[in-house]
């Protein structure tokens, strides 16, 4: 080893190599990474750190090279509980510990932890070897939802303002409809699945026993309420509507554009629109309405 | 010469908060004397953890205590982290903030852990100069804590006691003592615990902490899972009678028990202090007994055990 050997900075960085390293800490003082900075094998570890009476020194550094991974699978496990009852534990850290190659922790708080794992699941699928939705995307829809799920709970919520209600839509006047927009909540989120995923989700939370199903279109609007995250399955042709008005589209062009994309029965319709913006301002869905 | 706890009140017996406890707080009000929150968990909370902080803070007295200030790393500061603690520290009218004695990460990552640094002249100055930016910012008091450790570095200089005693006195902050720590890293670097007590400046000392660890055969693990062993009641007496009484705080992060456990864990220190003095009373010295500070009567644990932090608040879907 080459003098000066203990520089605060060179050994932050030596120590983080090997306590991160995939392979553990003897293949991580063997690193090219670690070697930047110490240039030591494993038989010259106590240069670096001590032993104790009761450890050697790569034992001691096992204590932070297993609680690394641990904590962090233990972590991702927390926020992503149905993937991981899905995957099972040990492909679950798996995956996590691929992940957490790709994209480590840059941020000071755990909640930012699992911000891109549903990507790095759809960046690493396997070939689909099936027509149609297949395991892989079930598993990255689930992530999706669990991620939404968390964003949802401590994000940016309605709890201390007055929603629209469903008088305050009734008193707009139909010729107003083409220059009214509405605002929708901030928690809203509106979600597209090949798999009813909310269902297994559910049943993970609730203790349940949880099947994977079959797949099937579902629509998702997803908000909070009562500071508690809360999923509603929809009907496509609402959800086309929700979309575009949270997009910003005027009432009246929400309605036409989703009715122009889907062939629509025509009978009943009105009373379906209003069922549903009934339920969407019950939810919260709704914060104010613009008129131009 | 400071006064006692750097002047800063004395706070009693509190209780670490953790989301599990969320609605029994809420709907029984316990008689606990002030709360301690985890920092991270509370500085971007736009949902429920803030909402019941809020309400929380209208009731007790709150001090943050934080896991990535990273006040040992080479790395800059983070002053969007700062002026977010400092934010928060307004809001909830904090006593103090603290933090660790560690780096959690360099070179732009954060391991979200509690990483021990080598004890040098080197890093003491590097530490005091950025515990002085931080007291800067904050402009509140500023606390830091011994953490639990597992390695220690050939090239450190000095023992633990004597860093962390010259860094408060040198940055001029206060100390959280706690007594687990002291007591896992003792046993696991071969050191005696009461020399460490002994010999911090105790009219620092502003806080301590109470937890549970993991006896693992070899090593002590600090995860905060279960009650205080009578070796770290022994060290809590010793500090308690040292330093004229610490606000006190009790840990538990992973298999947490209902609340009332975990404030009748922290009340035990009341009964550990009204024995203290009354051995005093009796005429003898308590702060040196006879008896050794020895390991406690747990079971050791062979399998992995992860060691705190991992305090992540989950979501509450319908």
């Amino acid at each position: 080893m080459n003098e000066p050997v203990h520089q605060l900075d060179r050994l932050q960085r030596w120590m983080q190599s090997v306590i991160t390293h995939p392979e553990g800490v003897s293949a991580g003082i063997e690193s090219e990474t670690a070697r930047e900075q110490f240039d030591i094998d494993v038989d010259e570890i106590e240069t670096v750190i001590s032993r104790s009476k009761a450890l050697n020194s790569i034992e001691r550094l096992h204590v932070y090279g297993n609680a690394y991974y641990a904590r962090l699978i233990e972590c991702m496990a927390g926020e992503f509980p149905a993937t991981q009852t899905a995957l099972g534990e040990e492909a679950f850290g798996g995956f996590v510990m691929g992940y957490l190659q790709v994209s480590p922790s840059t941020s000071y708080t755990l909640g930012d932890l699992g911000r891109k794992f549903p990507d790095y699941l759809a960046e690493s699928r396997p070939p689909r070897e099936i027509q149609g939705p297949d395991w892989a995307d079930f598993l990255i829809e689930l992530a999706t939802l669990e991620l939404a799920y968390s964003e949802v709970f401590d994000g940016p919520g309605e709890e201390q303002m007055e929603l629209l209600r469903a008088d305050d839509l009734l008193a707009i006047s139909p010729d107003k409809w083409g220059d009214s927009r509405l605002r929708t909540a901030a928690s809203l989120r509106l979600l597209r699945f090949q798999f009813p995923v909310q269902e297994y989700a559910a049943a993970v939370r609730q203790g349940n026993e949880a099947i994977v199903p079959q797949p099937y279109d579902t629509w998702l609007a997803i908000n909070r309420r009562d500071y508690i995250v809360r999923r509603r399955p929809l009907p496509e042709l609402a959800f086309v509507i929700l979309e575009q008005l949270q997009q910003g589209a005027p009432l009246t062009d929400a309605i036409e554009t989703a009715v122009a994309d889907h062939n629509v029965d025509m009978t009943g319709f009105a009373d379906r629109l209003r069922e549903w913006f009934g339920s969407w301002t019950r939810d919260g869905y709704f914060v104010d309405v613009e008129i131009d | 010469m400071p006064a006692p706890r750097l002047g800063h009140p004395l706070l009693g017996m509190g209780v670490g908060l953790r989301s599990v406890h969320y609605p029994h707080i809420l709907a029984h009000q316990p008689e606990v004397d002030w709360f301690e929150i985890i920092s991270e968990n509370y500085m971007d909370s736009r949902g429920r953890p803030r909402y019941v902080l809020d309400q929380i803070a209208e009731r007790y007295p709150i001090v943050m205590h934080g896991v990535s200030l990273s006040i040992g790393s080479t790395d800059p500061l983070n002053h969007e982290y700062l002026h977010k603690l400092k934010a928060l520290a307004g809001s909830v009218n904090a006593h103090w903030v603290s933090d660790h004695v560690c780096w959690t990460g360099v070179a732009g990552r954060n391991t979200h852990d509690l990483l021990p640094v080598p004890l040098t002249e080197e890093t003491l100055k590097h530490m005091v100069e950025r515990i002085r930016i931080v007291q800067d910012v904050l402009e509140r008091p500023f606390v830091l804590e011994n953490p639990s450790s597992y390695v220690t570095f050939a090239c450190s200089e000095m023992p633990e006691w004597e860093f962390i005693s010259r860094m408060a006195e040198e940055a001029d902050c206060g100390l959280l003592l706690d007594v687990n720590n002291v007591y896992v890293s003792s046993v696991n670097h071969d050191f005696d615990p009461v020399e460490y007590v002994e010999n911090v400046p105790h009219e620092r000392i502003v806080q301590c902490h109470l937890a549970g660890h993991t006896n693992c055969g070899t090593h002590l693990i600090d995860t905060h899972d279960g009650h205080v062993i009578d070796p770290v009641w022994e060290l809590y007496r010793r500090a308690h009678q040292l330093t004229g009484g610490m606000s006190t705080l009790l840990e538990w992060d992973a298999r947490i028990p209902e609340f009332p456990v975990v404030h009748a864990e922290v009340l035990k220190a009341k009964q550990h202090i009204a024995d203290e003095l009354e051995r005093v009373a009796k005429g003898r010295n308590s702060s040196r007994d006879d008896s050794p500070i020895t390991s406690g009567d747990a079971a050791i644990v062979t399998e992995p055990v992860v060691p705190h932090p991992a305090v992540l608040v989950t979501a509450e879907v319908e």
